[in-house]
């Protein structure tokens, strides 16, 4: 027999197809792909619609759910584990998120893959452990992103962090970061980089700078995708947030803990009471776990909840300015917004009612 | 060369090596590589990787590779093919390939 | 005189197979830049095969590098890799006319002047995949002096021809064959037979070795490597066919030691014909 070299098997079979379904037009690879995940002790994730499937002899032997930038609910059939498929499975992937425009990955999987899937080139960020894992495939993206932040450090004893999203900036996040200012020797306040709320990234970013320009020690730092994304937590991004039952939030918390809070010295976390969004509401239950109670190398954070600024009555929330809006109520807006974001607001509002009048 | 974009060149696969290229954010190069042989020949990867990218005359860039034990022919070939995606280069010049 | 029974399809973007195949001692090893790889990777590929037409484990086998269509935005591209890398041949797929490989011919030529390749040093072998490339058989094999060898491609003759691989003796394929060997062999260059597709079955595979062999094809394409042994096994002669030969090659020489013209052994004359033969049969022998 000839002698093969190592990595060359003679007798593998080459007649393994790899391609891309959607879940949505092909119910039948949806079928199959469930199954396989359940195999695998894997419950399809229901965001996610795009996957790179392997086929042998026209049945799905392994998959790979892609969801822009995140990998997901990988598994290959029994018979084929730690054979070349797994490898091939993750380049077609990567090819297929690259071709996207998506050349850093993240990838979740169960602690007890994360050799396996260090074999697709990704490494280890936060683990929930006995849970899930964090992977992402670019090793020089964390530490730069930390070290950047590490230039913002400010001396102090108690040093604040606050995560928004200030879709828009409202009194209420204005009331919240005056009071954790006053609090604390120096805040960092982040904002929610995703753009997924009605409001661009780039006018809420300037809405809440502009709205915290007079307090002396706070610093607006940009989001990332290592804050409340949909790579640390996408359960945040789900448009029917009323129907989320369990919300993991621990990823995040702990990228939070473990990585960005050390670069900045951030030891308290600051959050508004939330007693409208479920989503919201659950995030903050969680914070105190992950953030404090959980063991951990890095140091406890600790959380404190700070009731809402409360106007005629009831909580101000940017839910509530974007309803009145809807509904052109600008005076009820005013009552609920700083200047800066007024402006903003009526600018918006004009040139929306503008383009229906022109029938746009 | 000009890195314009980010690009990927290579597979994940036995005796092959992943090659990620993207623009350089501060003006310089940087390096990372990851093997599981990086102990015997991370030093020969790195070699080959800056001569390759210096024959392509890139001085700016960030570069990761994930080395799967390819041979030195394959490395540079992945980094060559990564680099020219990344700037979109269409015309090749074969005396420095 | 060089024997081409097995020529190894790599697939010129498999990092692992370019590598390493040399190890598996094909006659030729033939890097695919065409259909083995998809339109994303044709230039990652294209290095790659570059890379590993230079290095030193590739210098003591013969390579080919088959090559997209020239009218394709690959295929130029792909020729000037393979004349600058040192392929030893360029196989050029589909080809229709004699014009094709004339084309090819000049193509070539210029590059080898560019980049100081002695001119004529890379030779051409031409796929023949169509009915066109069939009837024009004659006239693709004597298109160039740089031609050595022409390849018969199956699978897509057949869908040219509305047609479908049927097993056993294949009278679908007859024609193709016997119209591309009688091609090959008067203009005095190899010939090689349709691809196996099913590296499972060796027992199909083993027939249809044995069906172009007797017509008189030098070999196969191969698409995997465990088809080479067997293939080579097949072309061995058997103990009878070697003896015999090597006592055609005795009496040769002894004939010409002693002056003699022409001799004979066993009642059959030992002309130039036969000993040509003969010369094969130990050639295959020891390479087997």
């Amino acid at each position: 027999m000839t002698d093969a070299p190592p990595g060359i098997d003679l007798n593998a079979d080459i007649k393994l197809d790899f391609h891309t379904v959607s879940l949505t037009e092909s119910p039948e690879a949806e079928a199959e792909i469930r199954s396989l995940l359940h195999d695998n002790g894997l419950d399809l994730d229901e965001q996610v619609d795009t996957f790179v499937v392997c086929r042998e002899n026209g049945r799905i032997v392994g998959c790979a759910g892609l969801d822009r930038d995140v990998v997901k609910d990988v598994a290959v059939a029994s018979s084929l584990r730690g054979t070349a498929v797994s490898l091939r499975l993750g380049s077609v992937v990567v090819k297929l998120a690259a071709v996207h425009g998506h050349h850093d990955l993240f990838l979740y999987c169960r602690p007890d893959s994360v050799q396996w899937f260090r074999g697709w080139a990704f490494h280890p960020l936060v683990e929930v452990p006995g849970v899930i894992t964090l992977m992402e495939n670019n090793p020089l993206n964390l530490p730069k992103y930390i070290e950047k932040l590490s230039r913002e450090r400010r001396p102090g004893t108690t040093i604040g962090g606050i995560v928004m999203n200030a879709n828009p900036f409202t009194l209420g996040h204005r009331f919240l970061a005056e009071s954790a200012a006053k609090d604390c020797d120096w805040l960092h306040v982040f904002v929610v980089k995703e753009e997924a709320a009605q409001f661009s990234y780039s006018d809420r970013f300037r809405l809440v700078t502009e709205g915290l320009a007079d307090i002396g020690n706070v610093t607006v730092h940009h989001g990332s995708k290592y804050i409340i994304s949909r790579a640390t937590f996408p359960g945040y991004f789900l448009k029917d947030k009323a129907t989320v039952e369990h919300c993991f939030c621990g990823i995040d918390l702990l990228m939070l803990r473990e990585h960005i809070a050390p670069a900045l010295g951030i030891n308290r976390r600051y959050v508004g009471s939330e007693p409208l969004d479920a989503t919201t509401n659950s995030y903050n239950a969680g914070m105190k776990h992950w953030l404090s109670e959980t063991p951990s190398a890095a140091a406890p954070i600790e959380t404190i909840v700070i009731e809402r600024l409360t106007v005629d009555g009831s909580p101000v929330s940017a839910s509530k300015v974007r309803a009145l809006l809807a509904r052109g109520d600008l005076g009820g807006v005013e009552k609920l917004v700083p200047p800066p974001t007024l402006a903003f607001l009526k600018q918006q509002f004009t040139r929306a009612h503008d383009d229906q009048q022109a029938g746009r | 060369m000009d890195i314009l974009k980010n690009a990927i060149a290579g597979t994940l696969e036995s005796s092959d090596v992943l090659v990620k290229v993207s623009p350089s954010q501060d003006g310089t190069l940087t390096l990372h590589i990851q093997s599981e042989v990086i102990k015997q020949f991370g030093k020969q990867i790195r070699a080959t990787v800056m001569q390759t990218l210096e024959a392509l005359s890139v001085s700016a860039a960030t570069v990761v590779v994930s080395d799967k034990g390819a041979l030195d022919c394959v490395l540079r070939a992945r980094v060559q093919a990564a680099v020219l995606r990344a700037a979109d280069a269409t015309d090749l010049d074969w005396n420095v390939l | 005189m060089k024997l081409r029974r097995s020529m190894l399809f790599v697939p010129g973007d498999a990092a692992g197979m370019v590598s390493t195949s040399f190890v598996f001692k094909p006659d030729t090893i033939m890097f695919d830049l065409e259909d083995a790889v998809s339109p994303r990777e044709k230039d990652s590929a294209r290095l790659l095969v570059y890379q590993a037409l230079r290095h030193p484990a590739y210098r003591d086998i013969e390579t080919a590098v088959r090559i997209n269509e020239l009218n394709t935005e690959y295929g130029p591209k792909d020729l000037e890799m393979a004349v600058r890398g040192g392929a030893d041949i360029v196989r050029l797929p589909k080809t229709e006319t004699a014009a094709d490989i004339e084309l090819l011919d000049r193509h070539i030529t210029r590059i080898e002047r560019e980049c100081g390749r002695p001119i004529g040093q890379t030779r051409v072998m031409a796929a023949i995949e169509s009915a066109s490339g069939v009837v024009n058989a004659v006239s693709i094999t004597r298109a160039s002096p740089r031609m050595i060898a022409v390849a018969l491609a199956g699978f897509d003759y057949l869908v040219d021809m509305q047609s479908e691989r049927s097993g056993g003796s294949e009278p679908e394929l007859f024609y193709a064959r016997a119209a591309v060997l009688h091609a090959a062999r008067a203009a005095g260059i190899d010939a090689y037979d349709v691809a196996y597709g099913d590296v499972n079955d060796m027992d199909g595979f083993l027939r249809e070795v044995m069906i172009a062999k007797n017509l008189g094809f030098n070999g196969k394409s191969l698409i995997h490597p465990r088809q080479i042994k067997p293939l080579h096994k097949a072309y061995a002669p058997s103990r009878e066919e070697l003896a015999f030969a090597r006592r055609v090659i005795e009496a040769a020489e002894k004939a010409k030691h002693e002056g003699l013209g022409v001799t004979s052994l066993d009642g059959k004359m030992v002309d130039r014909p036969v000993i040509a033969h003969a010369e094969l049969v130990i050639r295959r022998a020891e390479a087997a």
